[in-house]
C-alpha cells in the first residue's frame, strides 16, 4: 500500500490535476449496530431503541429495519397551530384549494408531499447521494416530518426501500427546486438501486419558480432561507448553512460521531416548515388577498407588484393582477425599467391607453440615465408612427431616444447596442422622408 | 493575358522540375463488390440505391455480415473508401428490425460528430423509417438534450463528452444503455498516447456501465492504416476483434511526387527553405484555381506559410478563399472553413494535422505536404485528402533539412514498402488509471473483488479509501467526496489547466480566440511571444501564469519568435537493464524539469536571428518512464568537448526517429544527452515520455532498440553530407569524422 502511496505522490506532485485530499484522520470503526432479522413492514415504525447511541436517542432518531436493511428515523409531530414566522402552519387546510391553479387540477393538503434533500455534493450525477430526505406531509390535523438519515452507504437500499413505499400516498411534490435538484436525485437514487425509472410520477409544485418570477429584482438571493426571511417573516438561530452539510456528514462517517449532524437535522427541519408557509403564502395569493382571516403582508415596491401581477395573471388570475397593476401605479415611484414592464403587457394586451401613460412617465424619469428610457422612447416612436401616424411626434420621440442611447456614459457600446443605435438611426431617416423633411437636419 | 492551366498541364510541367527526386504513379484500381445479404431491410436497399449505391465494397460486406452476428470488428480502410457504411449498414438494420434499438457513436472531435450526424440524416430520410440520430457535444442545447437521452436511437458524441457528462449522469439515460446493440468508434488510429490511454479507460466505464443495465453492445471500429489495428482495438475496448482488411474500394491515378529543395550551402549541405518552396508551388496551383491543402507540421508553420500564399496571390484571387486550418480556432470559425472547401468557395487551405482526419472537406485536386509528416499512417491519411474515387490527384511532399526527411526522400522505398507504424498506449499508466477509477466508483459502486478491466484493483481502492474518497462498507468501496472527478479530469493533455488566450486589442471588445495546453505555452505565450492566429500577429502582452490566461494585442511585425526550454533529469529508479559491450541500455522512472530560458526573434523573410530576451516561468517537474543509453568506456582520446557535439547528434537522430518508430507526436517523446549523467558520472542519452507516469512510449523503444539503433545508425551513414550536417548528426566538427565515431558509438551498444 505505502508504495502505491509513494508512487502516486510522487507522480502527482508533478502532475498536479488531482487536488489533495483533506487531512487523513484516523477512521474510527462506526459502532455496528446489531441488526435484527425480523421482517417487518415499511411501515414507520421504530423498535430497538438499544441499538443506537445516546447521541442519537437525544436527537430524537431512531433506528427502523425494513426488508432492505436498516437506516435511522427521525419523526416530529406540529400541530396545526404552530406559528412559524408569519404563518400558522394550519392555515394550509384554507391556503390549499389555491394551489389547484398550477395543474388546473384540484388539490388537498393529505395530497401533498414535501421533499427537502440535503446530499453529499453538488448537482445531479450519480455520485451525489442524499444522506439525508426530510419529508413532511399531513395528518388529520397534525403536519409530521420525517428525517430519514443513512449511517453509510449500504444503508441506502433500506431508506429507499421505505420511501418508495411512501410515495405512492401522494399526488403532489411540494419542494424548492426539486423539480430539477432533489427529484431527480432520488430518481437516480432508485434506479441505481434497481427500481424502475417511474416508480412514481408526482406533479411538481415547485417554488423556486414563482419565487424567481417575482422576487427576481427586489431579494438579494432566492435561497429559500432568504426569502423566508423577507418574505415568511423566519428568523433562524444559529443555522447550519446547507452548503457545509456534506463536510459534517463526511465527519460523521470518518470517526462514527453523529453531533455534527444535529445542526443539519435543525436545519432540515426548518427548510420542511418553511416550504410549509412558502405553500401557504402562494397559496393564499392565488386565493386572494383580503380574506380577512389571514395575514399576507402585500408588497410594498411597484417592482414587486407588478411582478406579483404578471405571475397571477400567468396562473389564470386576471382580475387579481389588474389590482396589484393598479397599486402600483398608484405609488408613483416605480423605476423605468419597471414601467415599462408593464408596458409590454398592455401592449401586448392591447390596453395602448395605458401603455403610452407608462412610457410617458418612464421616459420623464430617466432623462439623464438609462436605456429603459430609451426603450421607452423607441416604443412611443413607434407607437406614433405606425398607430396614430402622427410622423412629427414620432420623429422627435426617436431623435430623444438617439440622443438618450448616444449620450450614454456607462453603457458599452457592443455589438447588441450598436445594431440598436443603426436601427434608430433607420427609423429616424425614414421619418423624416414621411415627414417630407431634408435628410440634411439629420 | 494569363491563361487558366489544367492540373494535367501543371503535373506535365512538374514532371522536368529539377529538384523532384522521386516520382510514383499509383494506377487507378477498380472496385470489388459484393452484393447485399437478404437481411438488409428492402427500405435501407432502396435508399442506398437511390445515393447510387447497388453493391457494397468487400470490406463493408464483411463489415455488416460479422457486426451483424454480434463480433467486434476493426475495419481498415483508407480515406474514401466508404467506410461509414461499415458501421451505419449494420446499426441501420438493428434499428429497422427493431426499434427499440441503440447504438452510440464516438468520434474522436465535435467536428466529425457532426459530420456524420448530416451524412446519416440524409439515408435516413430516404429510408422512411422514423430513426432519430442527434449529436451530444457541449453545443448540444439543454432542450435537445433531454430528446436525445430519451428518444435518440443513434448518439454521436466524443469520448470527452462521454467521460464528464454521459456517465457520471447514467441514469438519465436508462432508454440507451438498457438497449445499447451497438458502439462505434470511428478513427481508431487516434486513439493513442495520453489520448488513447484516457478513452481506454472511459471505455472500460462504459462496459461497466452498460453491464449494470443487462446491455452487452457490440465494437464497431474503423482504422486508418497502422501496424497494429487488431491489437489496438483490443486493447482499447477490452474485447476480442475480429480484423476486415479486405478494402475493395476503388482509386483513381494519383501521383505522389517527393520534392527535395535545392542546396544553398554546399559545405554545410543546407538547403532551401520548405517552407519558401511550398509557398512557390501552392502559388501555381491556386492561380490556376486548383483546390489544394497545404499541410505544415506546427501551428507557426500554418500561420507563416498561410500569411505568405494570402500576400502572394492577394492580387490574384482574394485573400478570404485562402484560409487556415487549425486546433485553436473556435469551432464555429472551423465549421465555416470546412463548408466553404466543400462548396468549392475556399479555393486553398493550410492546415496542421487537424484536417488529417476524416472531416469532411469534400475532394481536393492536390496535396501539398511541408516535410515528411511524421508517421507512413499520418502521411497517407494526409495523402488521401487529394482526390477520391475518380480522377487524377497529386501529392507533393517537399522535404525539409531534418535528418528524417532526408531520409525518406532519399530512400523512397522505405516510404512505399515499409509497414506502418505501430500505434501505442498504456491504459495501465497509474495516473491515468487511478483517476479513471475514481469517476467509475462515482458511477457505480465497486465490489470488493470487482476487476476494472483485467486488472485487480483491490489495492488501488483501499488507497482511495484512505484518501477518503471512497467509503467500504461490508464488501463494497462507495463514492464518498463532495467532488465530481469527471471535472478535474481531461482526455486530452497532462493537464487540466490550459491557457487562455485574451485578445484586447479592442479595450472595448475584448475577446478570447483560443487555448493551448501549459506545457506549450510555456514556449508560444511567454511575454513578448508573437502569436498567430488566423494569419495574424498577436503579441503576448502579459502571460498571467497563476490565472492562466494570456493577453495579447494584434500587432504588424517582420519577424516570428522560437523559445529555448532548458531541462535536467534525474534518475529515480531502474527497472530493467541490458548490457552489451562498451555501455548499456536502461528502463526505468526518471523525474525531468524543465525551464523555459530565452526567446529568439527570427526574421519571417530570411529567417536570421534578429534580437532575443529572457523568460521568466516557474521551473515545471514531470516524473515519467525513460529509457536511458550509458555510454562505458568511451575513447578518452575524443575529449570531453567532441564527446559532448556526439551525444548530442546522435540525440538528435534518435529525437526524429524514435516518433517515426513508435506512432506518437514529435511532442510525445522527449530525447536529450548528459555529459556526465548525476547519477553516474557517464555520457547518457535519455528518451523519455512527455506525460506523468509514461504512455509505453519509451517502453517500446527498450523492447526494439535494436530496430531503433540500427534505423540511427543508418539514417547518419545514408546522410548524402560529407562529415555531418543539420540532416543528421548536426553541424560539421572539424576533421574528427563524426559520423563515422557516431555510428561506432551506437553501435558499440
Amino acid at each position: 500500500m505505502s508504495s502505491l502511496r509513494d508512487k502516486m505522490n510522487r507522480l502527482r506532485g508533478a502532475a498536479s490535476t488531482v487536488p489533495s485530499s483533506e487531512e487523513p484522520v484516523a477512521a474510527a470503526a462506526v459502532a455496528e449496530p446489531e441488526l435484527t432479522i425480523e421482517s417487518q413492514q415499511a411501515t414507520a415504525q421504530a423498535d430497538d431503541l438499544e441499538t443506537l447511541s445516546e447521541e442519537w436517542s437525544s436527537m430524537g432518531v431512531k433506528l427502523l429495519h425494513n426488508e432492505g436493511g436498516s437506516f435511522l428515523i427521525r419523526r416530529l409531530v406540529y400541530p396545526a397551530n404552530h406559528r412559524h414566522g408569519t404563518h400558522c402552519i394550519g392555515e394550509l387546510s384554507a391556503a390549499v384549494s389555491g394551489l389547484s391553479a398550477f395543474h388546473e387540477s384540484a388539490v388537498a393538503a393529505e395530497e401533498l408531499l414535501f421533499l427537502d434533500l440535503e446530499t453529499t455534493g453538488l448537482g445531479a450525477g450519480t455520485g451525489n447521494v442524499p444522506f439525508m430526505v426530510g419529508l413532511a406531509y399531513w395528518a388529520g390535523s397534525e403536519l409530521i416530518v420525517e428525517q430519514a438519515v443513512i449511517r453509510h452507504p449500504a444503508e441506502e437500499r433500506a431508506m429507499l426501500y421505505y420511501l418508495h413505499k411512501k410515495l405512492a400516498n401522494y399526488r403532489y411534490l411540494v419542494s424548492y427546486n426539486g423539480k430539477s435538484f432533489d427529484w431527480p436525485v432520488m430518481q437516480t437514487r432508485f434506479i441505481m438501486n434497481g427500481y424502475n425509472r417511474k416508480l412514481w410520477e408526482p406533479l411538481h409544485l415547485d417554488f423556486l419558480h414563482p419565487s424567481r418570477s417575482i422576487w427576481k429584482n427586489t431579494l438579494v438571493s432566492l435561497r429559500l432561507s432568504h426569502v423566508e426571511e423577507e418574505r415568511l417573516g423566519i428568523e433562524r438561530i444559529d443555522d447550519v448553512p446547507g452548503s457545509l452539510a456534506p463536510q459534517l456528514y463526511f465527519q460523521f462517517l470518518a470517526d462514527g460521531n453523529p453531533e455534527p449532524l444535529r445542526g443539519v437535522y435543525q436545519h432540515n427541519e426548518i427548510d420542511m416548515l418553511s416550504l410549509v408557509c412558502l405553500s401557504i403564502r402562494f397559496g393564499h395569493l392565488l386565493n386572494g388577498i383580503g380574506t380577512g382571516e389571514f395575514e399576507l403582508p402585500m408588497p410594498e415596491e411597484p417592482e414587486e407588484l407588478i411582478r406579483t401581477g404578471l405571475w397571477l395573471e400567468k396562473m389564470g388570475h386576471g382580475d387579481r393582477a389588474e389590482q396589484m397593476f393598479e397599486a402600483a401605479i398608484r405609488l408613483e415611484q416605480g423605476a423605468a425599467a419597471t414601467l415599462n414592464m408593464l408596458a409590454a403587457r398592455d401592449k401586448k394586451a392591447g390596453n395602448w391607453q395605458r401603455a403610452v401613460l407608462l412610457w410617458q412617465k418612464a421616459l420623464a424619469q430617466s432623462v439623464h440615465h438609462g436605456s429603459a428610457g430609451m426603450n421607452a422612447s423607441v416604443e412611443l416612436a413607434m407607437y406614433y408612427e405606425h398607430k396614430l401616424k402622427d410622423y412629427d411626434s414620432a420623429l422627435s420621440y426617436v431623435s430623444e431616444a438617439l440622443e438618450l442611447s448616444l449620450g450614454h456614459p456607462l453603457g458599452r457600446k457592443d455589438a447588441k447596442r450598436r445594431a440598436e443605435i443603426e436601427a434608430l438611426r433607420k427609423r429616424k431617416e425614414r421619418l423624416l422622408r414621411k415627414t417630407g423633411r431634408n435628410l440634411a437636419e439629420i | 493575358m494569363f491563361k487558366k492551366k489544367t492540373l494535367p498541364d501543371l503535373i506535365e510541367e512538374l514532371r522536368s522540375n529539377e529538384n523532384i527526386v522521386n516520382w510514383h504513379e499509383m494506377q487507378p484500381i477498380e472496385a470489388k463488390t459484393t452484393p447485399f445479404e437478404d437481411s438488409v431491410d428492402p427500405r435501407i436497399r432502396a435508399a442506398l440505391q437511390k445515393r447510387g449505391i447497388s453493391e457494397l465494397y468487400t470490406h463493408q460486406g464483411s463489415a455488416y455480415r460479422l457486426a451483424s452476428r454480434g463480433e467486434n470488428i476493426v475495419a481498415v480502410t483508407p480515406t474514401a473508401s466508404g467506410k461509414t457504411l461499415c458501421y451505419n449498414l449494420p446499426v441501420l438494420q438493428a434499428i429497422a428490425a427493431d426499434e427499440t434499438s441503440r447504438a452510440l457513436y464516438l468520434f474522436p472531435t465535435k467536428a466529425l460528430a457532426q459530420d456524420q450526424k448530416s451524412e446519416l440524416n440524409e439515408i435516413i430520410s430516404e429510408m422512411g423509417i422514423d430513426i432519430k440520430s442527434y449529436t451530444y457535444d457541449g453545443d448540444t442545447s439543454p432542450a435537445i438534450r433531454q430528446i436525445v437521452r430519451k428518444a435518440g436511437h443513434i448518439v454521436i458524441t466524443n469520448p470527452d463528452m462521454l467521460h464528464s457528462a454521459i456517465l457520471p449522469h447514467h441514469t438519465k439515460w436508462v432508454s440507451l444503455f438498457e438497449n445499447l446493440k451497438f458502439i462505434v468508434v470511428d478513427e481508431l488510429h487516434t486513439y493513442r498516447g495520453v489520448f488513447g490511454s484516457h478513452v481506454a479507460n472511459v471505455i472500460r466505464r462504459l462496459k461497466r456501465i452498460c453491464k449494470f443495465y443487462g446491455s452487452n453492445p457490440t465494437f464497431i471500429c474503423t482504422s486508418a492504416t497502422i501496424a497494429n489495428p487488431k491489437e489496438l482495438a483490443e486493447q482499447l475496448t477490452g474485447s476480442p476483434m475480429r480484423l476486415i482488411d479486405d478494402n475493395g474500394a476503388p482509386r483513381g491515378r494519383k501521383h505522389f511526387v517527393f520534392y527535395n529543395p535545392p542546396i544553398v550551402n554546399v559545405p554545410l549541405n543546407i538547403r532551401k527553405s520548405a517552407t519558401v518552396e511550398v509557398n512557390h508551388l501552392a502559388k501555381e496551383f491556386l492561380r490556376n484555381k486548383i483546390q489544394t491543402i497545404v499541410f505544415a507540421r506546427s501551428r507557426v508553420r500554418v500561420e507563416i506559410i498561410l500569411s505568405h500564399i494570402q500576400e502572394l496571390v492577394k492580387n490574384e484571387i482574394g485573400t478570404k478563399s485562402i484560409r487556415g486550418y487549425r486546433g485553436g480556432y473556435l469551432p464555429k470559425q472551423r465549421r465555416e472553413i470546412e463548408r466553404g472547401l466543400r462548396d468549392g468557395e475556399i479555393l486553398g487551405v493550410v492546415s496542421t494535422n487537424a484536417l488529417e482526419l476524416g472531416v469532411d472537406i469534400g475532394q481536393l485536386q492536390v496535396c501539398v505536404m511541408t516535410g515528411y509528416p511524421g508517421s507512413i499512417a499520418s502521411t497517407w491519411q494526409q495523402a488521401g485528402r487529394a482526390g477520391r474515387r475518380h480522377g487524377e490527384a497529386l501529392i507533393l511532399m517537399v522535404a525539409s533539412s531534418t535528418p528524417i526527411d532526408q531520409y525518406i526522400v532519399s530512400n523512397p522505398e522505405y516510404f512505399f514498402d515499409r509497414n506502418p507504424e505501430f500505434a501505442r498506449i498504456n491504459p495501465e499508466n497509474l495516473i491515468i488509471l487511478v483517476d479513471h477509477i475514481r469517476c467509475a466508483a462515482y458511477e457505480l459502486p465497486f465490489k470488493n473483488t470487482e476487476e476494472f478491466g483485467p486488472l485487480e484493483i483491490t489495492e488501488i481502492l483501499e488507497y482511495l479509501q484512505e484518501e477518503r474518497v471512497l467509503h467500504k462498507s461490508g464488501d463494497t468501496f462507495y463514492w464518498a467526496n463532495q467532488a465530481f472527478p469527471a471535472s478535474e479530469i481531461s482526455l486530452r493533455s497532462a493537464s487540466q489547466e490550459n491557457v487562455v488566450i485574451v485578445d484586447q486589442s479592442n479595450v472595448a471588445d475584448v475577446r478570447i480566440i483560443g487555448e493551448m495546453d501549459r506545457f506549450s505555452a510555456m514556449t508560444l505565450l511567454h511575454d513578448e511571444a508573437i502569436y498567430l492566429h488566423e494569419g495574424v500577429q498577436f503579441q503576448v502582452e502579459k502571460l498571467d501564469w497563476d490565472h492562466k490566461k494570456a493577453y495579447v494585442r494584434e500587432v504588424d511585425v517582420e519577424y516570428y519568435t522560437d523559445a529555448n526550454l532548458a531541462v535536467n533529469l534525474k534518475v529515480l529508479e531502474i527497472d530493467k537493464s541490458r548490457n552489451s559491450g562498451h555501455g548499456a541500455v536502461h528502463q526505468g522512472d526518471v523525474a525531468v524539469t524543465m525551464i523555459p530560458t530565452i526567446f529568439k526573434k527570427i526574421k519571417l523573410t530570411t529567417f536570421e536571428n534578429i534580437g532575443s530576451g529572457p523568460i521568466h516561468l516557474p521551473e515545471q517537474e514531470l516524473h515519467t518512464r525513460a529509457t536511458w543509453l550509458e555510454l562505458k568506456d568511451t575513447d578518452p582520446e575524443l575529449g570531453a568537448k567532441i564527446l559532448e557535439q556526439l551525444l548530442l547528434g546522435i540525440a538528435n537522430v534518435i529525437q526524429h526517429i524514435v516518433p517515426v518508430m513508435v506512432m506518437c507526436d514529435r511532442s510525445d517523446v522527449h530525447v536529450t544527452s548528459q555529459i556526465k549523467a548525476a547519477h553516474t558520472g557517464l555520457p547518457t542519452i535519455f528518451i523519455y515520455d512527455h506525460y506523468p507516469g509514461g504512455i509505453g512510449l519509451a517502453d517500446d523503444v527498450y523492447k526494439r532498440f535494436d530496430e531503433v539503433k540500427e534505423a540511427a545508425a543508418n539514417l547518419i551513414r545514408k546522410c548524402s553530407c560529407k562529415d555531418g550536417c543539420p540532416s543528421c548528426i548536426g553541424n560539421e566538427i572539424e576533421g574528427i569524422h563524426a559520423k563515422q565515431k557516431s555510428v561506432q558509438l551506437l553501435l558499440s551498444l
